[in-house]
């Protein structure tokens, strides 16, 4: 399978008179966007603006990021989600770089929602404080949600997706800066000289916790709740099949930008046939049982051997619980004579001195680790917030508190905040971007 | 300028060697041993030098500490420095005991140093700067750079560098960091992975530490006697949540009576757990905490009598140190009640 | 004692005595099957878990359910 990924690099926003993109300027027409993101009537208050890295902009609660592209071929750019079902992962896409469409709430937010800092100490903590956004804020009518802790964000996230491939739309016709291509032939047709070399399986966990629908990361449009651990073209996974959930702490949510970029399939596709032979991915879940942890982990480490992998990398979304998911996977995989590596955040609390993952076992022997969620982050004001910031204390986010006898509530008057990383917004990275990592003191 | 306190042994003092080693405790306002080689460098002046006897320390470990405690006092200092003990393992042990002593009374930094060797270093390192030192005296104008290295940060007030980094014995404290290089995880993660695949040595960024053990209860000798406690870390409280107990990263806990309930029931209590489904547990908050199986069997005379309270915090994203004071705070309800034995139930 | 899903993360902080639950959103009574039947389910492992308290043990144990 063969995927061509066109790269248009973003060098500015402005709003302007229509939709386009030159001379790495991209224009927005504001009210055609809002118009059409309008077209879902639940959307019932939304508005457009422009977040770049050093403009002293804090937006908060922040539901999704998606990367804006075309598919020259008329398929839609998440098939199954935004457009018809069809296979993802051939032809021909084409893509704004350094650019994503940003999704938060005008004002409600939940646990899985997150905040993105775009100057200052902030900064650093997201992978999209560096990048140049169009940040829609909106709100929906969604009663039945409105309150609750953990949302779906249906409306806003749909929003977002729908927005990125109608801001893409306007790469039609034009002629990329570059081409990056990625093509990996059947697993038993390789040339002999990356025949020769270790093969390795990529084994995503994205997250699949929840059994009521509508929270879930998606495959295809499917609810990853129904998988099993199956086997996938990495070209899938960078051409849209998987679209972000909303369930989750953010800082270990993989956003859809993030599937649609995965760093660390990226990187073992630049290995393929000099040091690794990159069989493919396993797509794998996360369960609430641990019955249905082993039979996962059973199945990733069967097919894994089936495939004839001598390594493999496990990448879990999530922690806490998901940490069984992860361990347990690495065990099997070890167990199978498979060497493995674990890439994961760590909980090691405020003070640092927790245990860093809930279930530890000694076969984990070659981890990278991408930080800490529990880190305590203090911030000054920010010059305008995008959102609502006080969704950070009042709606359960889960780094954020109402109360705390020392501490204080985590929006302060001032504008300023304190709170744990768990907050900032897939601030772990562990797909594959983290340039942070563990170290004892 | 910062002021500093130096603690030595009677060999360093110069007082003596083995023959010497019961002497007690003593002060000195002038520059003694070591003290030498730590005032070239350190952001501080060396006002006193404690000396002590190794074998003092070591049998009257609560006469010298108190004595030394005494002579300091009345004294300003900032930091408080011991050493370097070498692989000198009563000496390790004495730095290290006046160290914690000092930090504790006085609130004051500490830093001393000890080779891997010495016995001090796995009693003290997690309350403690224990520089990683050499392990006979000739390497004493290193570790006593290592130590001044460290000291300056704090006197300073600049951040202490990790572990590996300014060379100390890892604290058991696990705190995020920024690579110097941004070398993105998915780049580590390669270099790491084709290692192992060619068997070539790598460097996890997660060592596994040592599991915790915990000593066994004796089993409660008569069931049918006993009274018995119910906990949970799935978030079930009262559905107003009055005590606050947040839905991750919990610091809160709370109790509820349920004296006269024979379970519990949905709209009257609910989870606030964030860390999975509630739709279930809501429904039906005894699928968490089974009150409702407790009171039948209780009635049923399987076991003598629950007792009235259940009690709640949150597990997901709770800190270990958090976890141990939550329990602390709750173990002298159980006490006062008598309860022999307890029941927790985590989701 | 403990009641959990989680047997490996009750194994790892160092739990003694362990009697396990069926699932994290609820470890005793599953939804979808009938009121009944939870309430056997929950009787009977909260019944496990008592005889737990009351049994010796010499090293970390998972008592069958």
């Amino acid at each position: 399978m063969r995927l061509e990924i066109g790269n248009f690099y973003v060098k500015d926003i402005v709003f302007g008179e229509s939709l386009s993109f030159k001379n790495g300027i991209l224009t927005v027409n504001k009210e055609k966007a809002l118009d059409f993101i309008r077209e879902d009537r639940r959307i019932t208050e939304a508005e457009l603006y422009i977040a770049k890295p050093g403009d002293r902009i804090r937006i908060c609660p922040v539901k999704e990021a998606i990367e804006p592209r075309a598919r020259l071929d008329g398929r839609s750019i998440f098939p199954g989600y935004t457009g018809d079902l069809a296979k993802a992962g051939s032809g021909v896409t084409y893509a704004l770089k350094n650019c994503s469409v940003l999704v938060a709430g005008r004002h409600w937010g939940g646990f899985q929602d997150g905040v993105i800092d775009m100057s200052g100490e902030g900064q650093k903590y997201t992978y999209f404080g560096g990048l140049n956004n169009i940040v829609l804020v909106a709100d929906t009518n969604e009663e039945f949600e409105r309150y609750e802790q953990q949302k779906k964000n249906d409306a806003l996230r749909r929003a977002g997706h729908r927005l990125a491939e109608w801001i893409g739309s306007c790469l039609r016709g034009l002629t990329p800066e570059e081409t990056e291509i990625y093509e990996l032939e059947s697993i038993i047709r390789r040339d002999p000289e990356t025949e020769k070399l270790p093969s390795v399986v990529y084994v995503m966990q994205p997250q699949s916790q929840m059994e009521e629908m509508g929270y879930n990361d998606l495959v295809y449009g499917w609810d990853t709740n129904h998988m099993v651990p199956t086997v996938m073209h990495p070209n899938e996974i960078l051409d849209g099949a998987i679209v972000s959930g909303s369930f989750m702490p953010v800082s270990s949510k993989w956003s859809t930008y993030d599937m649609q970029n995965c760093p660390n399939i990226k990187a073992l596709y630049r290995e393929h046939g000099k040091t690794i032979n990159f069989l493919g991915v396993i797509t794998s879940n996360l369960n609430v049982a641990l019955e249905q942890k082993e039979r996962a982990a059973i199945f990733v480490a069967q097919i894994a051997t089936l495939l004839g992998a001598d390594g493999a990398v496990v990448a879990e979304e999530g922690y806490g619980n998901p940490d069984a998911d992860f361990v347990g996977c690495i065990v099997a995989l070890e167990d199978a004579g498979i060497k493995t590596v674990g890439i994961t955040n760590e909980c090691t609390g405020r003070d640092g001195q927790s245990q860093p993952l809930v279930t530890l076992d000694e076969k984990c022997d070659a981890i990278v680790s991408c930080g800490n969620v529990s880190e305590m982050i203090e911030l000054p004001p920010m010059e305008t917030v995008l959102g609502e910031l006080e969704a950070l204390a009042r709606d359960g986010l889960s780094g954020g508190w109402a109360h705390d006898e020392v501490l204080g509530p985590s929006v302060r008057e001032d504008g300023s905040i304190i709170m744990e990383n768990n907050s900032m917004f897939c601030g772990d990275q562990v797909c594959g971007w983290s340039p942070k990592t563990m170290k004892e003191f | 300028m910062k002021k500093a306190i130096l603690y030595i042994n009677q060999f360093f003092g110069q007082i003596g060697g083995e023959d010497k080693a019961g002497i007690e405790p003593e002060i000195h306002e002038e520059h003694i041993g070591p003290a030498l080689q730590f005032a070239k460098t350190l952001h501080a002046e060396i006002t006193h030098t404690v000396i002590c006897g190794d074998n003092y320390m070591g049998t009257n470990t609560d006469a010298a500490v108190e004595t030394i405690l005494g002579m300091l006092k009345d004294k300003e200092f900032d930091i408080f420095l011991a050493g370097p003990a070498f692989q000198a393992g009563r000496y390790g042990v004495a730095c290290g005991t006046i160290c914690k002593a000092v930090k504790e009374e006085f609130h004051v930094p500490v830093v001393t140093s000890m080779n891997e060797e010495n016995p001090g270093v796995d009693m003290f390192k997690k309350e403690m700067y224990i520089l990683q030192g050499g392990n006979i005296a000739s390497k004493m104008r290193k570790d006593v750079t290592a130590m001044v290295n460290v000291a300056n940060k704090i006197l300073d007030g600049l951040p202490v560098g990790s572990a590996s980094e300014d060379g100390y014995f890892p604290r058991g404290i696990r705190h995020m960091v920024w690579l110097k290089d941004k070398k993105p995880a998915s780049e580590r993660m390669v270099d790491m992975l084709v290692k192992k695949l060619n068997g070539l040595p790598f460097e996890t960024e997660l060592p596994i530490p040592k599991l915790d053990r915990v000593p066994i209860a004796p089993a409660v000798k008569d069931l049918t006697k006993a009274k018995i406690a119910l906990l949970n870390t799935g978030g079930i409280v009262p559905v107003d949540n009055p005590d606050r107990i947040q839905s991750a990263s919990a610091t809160r806990w709370g109790r509820y009576d349920i004296a006269d309930t024979t379970a519990l029931k949905g709209g009257e209590y609910k989870t606030i757990h964030a860390g999975f489904d509630p739709a279930a547990a809501d429904a039906d908050p005894n699928v968490i905490t089974p009150v409702d199986a407790l009171k039948v069997l209780e009635k049923e005379g399987f076991f003598g009598r629950l007792h009235p309270y259940f009690y709640t915090t949150v597990g997901t994203g709770t800190t270990e140190a958090e976890a141990r004071r939550m329990a602390r705070e709750i173990v002298p309800y159980l006490e006062e009640d008598q309860v022999d034995a307890c029941i927790m139930v985590s989701t | 004692m403990q009641m959990c899903n989680l047997i490996p993360v009750a194994k790892t902080v160092g739990s003694n005595r362990i009697v396990p639950t069926i699932s994290i959103p609820y470890p005793l009574g599953d939804p979808s099957t009938t009121k009944e039947e939870q309430w056997k389910l929950r009787y009977h492992r909260t019944k496990v878990a008592l005889e737990s308290l009351a049994t010796d043990i010499n090293e970390q144990t998972v008592f069958r359910v």
